[in-house]
């Protein structure tokens, strides 16, 4: 595979971000291609949030550069292309008034300009995202009643319902018992293999992970991308990363 | 009860009140859930600097309040969108500076009398058909900004970043949507004066979201429990000679509470 002859779907070049006198990312570069399922990790605080908040335009950088699918971020307007999930996007608000359906349609918002109602197919995507993530028995409960491993898969229907060629999720685990995690990397390897999409996603379980991925980024601070990650546990820069030996990385579980 | 319609000045009134129920539930419902409910009240008071300013100076009250309250609600959301000051004391600040300035502006203008009485709190008296057009001027342009937008708004109270990078410009219609519910509480003030527009702005869909349904229904039942507050609040307000706006906001927090009860678990 020539991977090096297509345009990257990311292309960071020497990003740094700091706010005051603090360092967060230094010098960060990388590129990531059409297909590829990368895992990021690293201790909290290390920027992980921060480099992805840097990717979608939310936060600026100090300096380095930032090119989405071969364009300039500020010249960037095909947002549909990019399905993310923030970091506790499952803690929603109890009250807030949305059936399952509600939030899944959201991700054809942008793509239906102002005048236009829900075309056919927009309601066909909207039914097959929710097919994809198992919920379409639930479109008509409220958000709110939900459990924590069901409304992630809501909010990973509502990216996909825009057809995006990368998820971009942070944490999608956070609160999420390990049988309903295991079934949902199921559904994440499913959609990397089978419908192409690219997959970038943050966690803390990589000893769960490990198998499907295709490399793995560690970031604090500085970043090192593990291009093996077969061999992950015996990565030095995990255990640096970590300060703690890596065996005891394959059993760690994060909760908060 | 359908007497009271044979009167001219109860069929303004009307008009103009159903008018208002309509468009401050629709805007109440983002207003509530984007987290604006003290912002209303802000521009409540600010609108009332306009009142203060076309009384003393004798413009239309109406019309200088819907032009201070747009120009207070961008200067809020500049406030709330550029500096990282806590806003809700932002918006306690400008209120009560709002209130303190309308009020100078009244007494040095010697404006202190039943009029503005009626600016506080609402009158079905003093409804004019130059109020009535201007209500449903402003209001029908409004109104038609709300619906338009509706599912990009309601995305944006569910999660701003989210919509902001599914390309929704989150920061215009912002800007669109404040300048929106400033111009509807101006409108209010004649019927539900500006010290309790608020409450109909924002008590329908609190009510409303009590019963725990999807987007599209908590906005009709927001919207039908303030037409029928504005209705029994007028008619009440008719028989018993009492200000219109405090029979009105009554009517809505009697809803609420019975909604409260109906849906406690
Ligand atoms: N806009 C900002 N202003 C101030 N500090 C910031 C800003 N953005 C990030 N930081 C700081 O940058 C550091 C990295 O934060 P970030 O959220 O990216 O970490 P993370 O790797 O995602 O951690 P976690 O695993 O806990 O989610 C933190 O110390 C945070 O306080
Ligand atoms: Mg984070």
């Amino acid at each position: 595979m020539s991977l090096k002859s297509e345009i990257p779907i990311f292309e960071v070049k020497q990003l740094s971000f700091r706010v005051r006198e603090q360092l967060i990312l230094e010098n960060v570069s990388f590129e990531i291609f059409s297909g590829e399922y990368i895992a990021i990790i690293g201790p909290n605080g290390g920027g992980k949030t921060t480099l992805i908040r840097l990717l979608l335009n939310l936060e600026k950088q100090t300096s380095g550069e930032i090119k989405i699918f071969g364009k300039k971020l500020k010249d960037f307007k095909e947002w549909y292309k990019i399905g993310y999930v923030p970091q506790r996007a499952t803690l929603v608000d109890e009250t807030f008034p949305a059936t399952v359906e509600d939030i899944v349609k959201m991700g054809r918002v942008a793509r239906r300009g102002i005048f236009a109602g829900m075309s056919s197919e927009d309601k066909a995507k909207v039914h097959d995202a929710m097919q994809k993530m198992d919920i379409l028995d639930l479109k008509d409960k409220m958000v709110g009643t939900l459990s924590g491993g069901q409304r992630q898969r809501v909010m990973i229907a509502r990216a996909l319902a825009s057809s995006p060629k990368i998820l971009i999720l942070d944490e999608p685990n956070t609160g999420v018992d390990m049988v309903s995690q295991q079934r949902f990397y199921g559904l994440l390897g499913k959609l990397n293999k089978e419908e192409n999409i690219t997959i970038l996603f943050i966690t803390h379980d990589i000893g769960v992970i490990a198998d499907d991925i295709g490399r793995l980024f560690t970031i604090n601070r500085k970043a090192t991308i593990c291009n093996d990650p077969k061999k992950l546990l015996s990565c030095d820069e995990v255990s640096d990363l970590y300060g703690i030996p890596a065996h005891s990385l394959a059993n760690h579980k994060h909760e908060h | 009860m359908f007497e009271m319609l044979s009167y001219d000045f109860m069929q303004r009134a009307f008009i103009a009140g159903l008018f208002i129920a309509t468009l401050a539930s629709i805007s109440g419902t983002f207003v509530v859930l984007k987290r604006y409910s003290l912002m209303s009240e802000t521009l409540a008071h600010s609108a009332l600097v306009g009142v203060a300013i076309g009384l003393v100076a004798g413009y239309n009250p109406l019309w200088v309040a819907v032009v201070i309250s747009i120009l207070s609600a961008w200067l809020i959301e500049y406030l709330r969108s550029s500096f990282s000051i806590y806003s809700d004391a932002v918006l306690s600040i400008m209120l009560s500076g709002s209130l303190a300035l309308a009020v100078i502006i009244v007494s040095l203008g010697g404006a202190f009398n039943n009029s503005l009485f009626s600016y506080l709190f609402g009158s079905i008296l003093s409804v004019s058909n130059a109020d009535v057009y201007t209500i449903v001027g402003f209001g029908s342009i409004s109104l038609a900004f709300l619906l338009l937008f509706s599912k990009e708004l309601y995305f944006i109270a569910y999660d701003e970043e989210v919509a902001k990078t599914s390309g929704i410009k989150v920061k215009f219609l912002n800007f669109l949507l404040v300048t929106v519910v400033a111009i509807i509480i101006a409108l209010s003030i004649r019927v539900v004066g500006s010290l309790l527009i608020g409450a109909l702005m924002v008590i329908p869909t609190v009510a409303a979201l009590q019963y725990r349904v999807g987007f599209r229904n908590t906005m009709f039942i927001a919207l039908f429990f303030a037409l029928f507050s504005v209705i029994f609040g007028m008619s009440l307000s008719y028989y018993f000679s009492l200000p219109s706006g405090a029979t009105i906001v009554l009517s809505v927090i009697a809803i609420f509470i019975i909604s409260l009860l109906i849906n406690k678990k």
